[in-house]
């Protein structure tokens, strides 16, 4: 039997704007339905986040004030995130989460709030806030979702994927989100991974292999989740059928 | 006054049409003269508010009944709470030659829109139900939503009538520094087991410490106190004791008053025990509430029974703490019962769903007791997914995004298991189809055993 992957899931209790519940669950059934055990681990602000100890890390999005006490707990131990995240520590975030990897975050009068400067990245607010359902083109097919953010992010690394539909990093260079090494950040939630198995299944099969667990994923029966993907790209992005068709 | 004139022929276009007229007229008579409300507005004596994020168009029926014993007024009940409704609600009020025929205004009012027409009307008590999370892509975030109202509530002199087991509202408090009565529940009621559920007021929002709970309500909403700056709980004006048949209340050393409330669950509880402080604000006599209370109509959606067979009961669902209290209601019924989930996603709705994940749909996949679902609406699919990811079992859930189809089978499906409800919620927009859906199936029926006369 192997031993259980360790997702860590941190600050819930600061950062749970944008439905995490749903990125834990869609990651934590998904293990489940194959017979994988898992271990979620609830980082609270308070505690001291053990970057070396997991196996793949989730990180939300919260207001601004929130947001600056997360920066704030995760510059604790920055060198520590530096080495697990170039070690090819898998990480997700989301949002606010997004926008902590990199060097800031500047508010709309000029003050920045430091990021953990994992990534070549920086994020400025902005007006209006980007609002609206997104389709994004990427390496496991279109990722679909919903975006709502004020900060206009660019970056010096690939995207997450391209814009088909919607807003993304900046509304201005047609990029969505970022990938380095086994980190990927992103605008995306409505929750991201409930409506977009092959990239939860992609972050799986890279927490696995990170965590030293033998095996490949087996597929899953996902056709209430291609029914929700195709109903959502027909009724809400209006995307013609050829695109659905490729990919 | 041509604005005036031309919204009146549009409410009397409808009416003859037989329409809802609850936003058009307004919006129309607001765009020729967009000075309406200041200009409607300044004929009146006294403008009365409710505002918050879940029960305000319960709260302001409530009052509106109470008020309505003692002297006529205008008031949005069917819940249009932006300018346009609360024009259109005045407009209903005024003749043609834009008389008024009120003195006095209740109006349920958006949190956001309150800063916007706080100058125009003469608001002299404003009632904050709650402050929960509601429609991020509408506010951007809850910190908007309290600047919003802290806002539009310093742009009266009203007396504020605040929730003293939300620390949202107590911040509020705090804040506008003006008059303010608290109503909250009696401590004897507070839970101190509790589920993984939302919680918006976790931090101390005068100083950024984590609040220490001594127990919950629900949502948020129970004994808090800051151990860093000292923010506490205030002891409330107004203390409600809930119990099954209703509410009673103590204010001060009076002798306590108890309310007759027919709805179900501590969320219409509280609603009443708002509506109570409210009245009593504004000047009314107990025995005026009291009767005006008997004489509530509820909402459309709210706990509202149809005779169908089985019998169905109706739900508005809006945000996660709402909807956990209807799904805790539902839980607590110990029979069988078929669930049917509408979620729209119109602008009215929010266009974001992500909500649907935080609310505690685990509540029901836990039950043996709900036996099957439908999901319907724009988003049935979606709905259908939170349910498998809650636990639920593939082969229980159908997805039919036709909102009448998806009742039919509801029904069916209620009458193969044997099931003696079906409850069903539903975002705003698919809410008025559904219940004229349900009535219809209501009436095409014999009357279900239960109500027919005994011929023995
Ligand atoms: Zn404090």
């Amino acid at each position: 039997m192997n031993r259980p992957l360790r997702i860590a899931h941190l600050y819930p209790d600061l950062l749970n704007l944008y439905a995490d519940k749903g990125n834990i669950l869609t990651l934590q059934q998904r293990m489940a339905w194959r017979g994988y055990a898992v271990e979620i681990i609830r980082v609270q602000h308070t505690d001291d986040a053990k970057p070396g100890e997991y196996d793949l890390v989730l990180l939300g999005g919260g207001s601004d004030r929130e947001q600056e006490l997360v920066g704030r707990t995760l510059r604790r131990n920055v060198a520590e995130w530096k080495a697990a995240v170039e070690d090819g520590l898998p990480l997700l975030a989301v949002c606010g989460g997004y926008q902590l990897l990199g060097e800031y975050y500047q508010l709309p009068n000029g003050t920045k709030i430091p990021g953990l400067e994992l990534l070549d990245l920086r994020t400025e607010a902005g007006s209006p806030r980007l609002i609206g359902n997104i389709a994004i083109q990427s390496e496991v097919g279109i990722i679909l979702g919903f975006e709502n953010h004020g900060g206009r992010t660019r970056h010096r690394h690939a995207p997450l994927g391209t814009v088909i539909s919607g807003h993304g990093n900046n509304g201005e260079d047609g990029q969505e989100g970022v990938r380095y090494k086994n980190v990927i950040g992103t605008y995306i939630h409505g929750p991201l991974l409930p409506k977009n198995p092959a990239l939860a299944d992609m972050i799986l099969q890279l927490a696995m292999d990170y965590a030293g667990i033998s095996g490949t994923l087996r597929p899953l029966d996902d056709r209430m989740e291609q029914a929700a993907r195709q109903a959502f790209m027909e009724r809400r992005m209006e995307l013609a059928p050829a695109v659905l068709q490729h990919k | 006054m041509f604005g005036i004139w031309v919204g009146k022929w549009v409410l009397w276009i409808l009416n003859i049409l037989g329409k809802r007229a609850t936003s058009l007229p307004g919006k129309v008579a607001l765009r020729i003269s967009p000075r309406l409300l200041e200009k409607l507005g300044a004929k009146l004596e006294r403008c009365i508010v409710v505002t918050g994020t879940n029960g305000k168009t319960t709260t302001a029926r409530l009052l509106a009944a109470a008020m309505a014993e003692e002297d006529a007024i205008v008031h949005n009940r069917e819940g249009a709470n932006l300018p346009q409704g609360l024009a259109t609600a005045l407009l209903k009020h005024c003749t043609w030659t834009g008389r008024l025929r009120c003195r006095t205004a209740l109006f349920e009012i958006d949190e956001a829109t309150l800063p916007l027409v706080a100058h125009a009307l003469p608001i002299k008590v404003v009632v904050v139900t709650n402050v929960f999370r509601d429609q991020l892509d509408r506010y951007g975030e809850l910190d908007t939503t309290l600047e919003k109202l802290l806002d539009g509530l310093r742009r009266t002199d009203a007396v504020a009538v605040l929730n003293a087991d939300d620390p949202l509202a107590r911040h509020i408090g705090l804040a506008y520094g003006k008059q303010v009565v608290y109503f909250g529940m009696s401590k004897d009621q507070l839970q101190h087991e509790v589920r993984d559920q939302m919680r918006d007021g976790a931090f101390c929002l005068e100083c950024g410490h984590e609040l220490v709970y001594h127990g919950f309500f629900y949502g948020q909403l129970g004994d808090y106190h800051c151990p860093q700056c000292g923010m506490f709980r205030p002891h409330p004006d107004f203390v409600g004791h809930p119990h099954p048949q209703g509410l009673t209340v103590s204010e001060g050393s009076l002798p306590e008053v108890t309310i007759a409330l027919a709805a179900r669950g501590l969320f219409n509880r509280y609603n009443a025990l708002a509506a109570l402080a409210a009245a009593r604000v504004v000047g009314l006599d107990i025995a005026s509430v009291q009767a005006g209370f008997r004489r509530y109509e509820p909402p459309l959606g709210r706990m509202q029974a149809f005779e169908t067979s089985p019998p169905t009961v109706l739900n508005l669902i809006k945000n996660p703490t709402g909807c956990d209290s209807v799904l805790q209601t539902i839980r607590a019924d110990g029979d069988t019962k078929v669930v049917c989930i509408a979620i729209n996603d119109n602008a009215a709705d929010g266009k974001d769903v992500s909500w649907l994940w935080d609310a505690d749909f685990e509540l029901l996949t836990e039950d043996p007791k709900t036996v099957r679902y439908v999901t319907t609406g724009l988003r049935a699919e979606d709905m259908a997914l939170r349910l498998k990811y809650a636990g639920c079992p593939t082969d229980a859930v159908v997805s039919i995004p036709d909102l009448a189809t998806a009742l039919d089978e509801a029904l069916l499906q209620a009458d193969a298991c044997e099931a003696k409800t079906v409850y069903v919620l539903s975002t705003y927009t698919a809410l008025y189809p559904i219940a004229d859906r349900l009535q219809r199936r209501a009436h095409s029926h014999e009357p279900s055993p239960a109500y027919r006369p005994s011929v023995s």
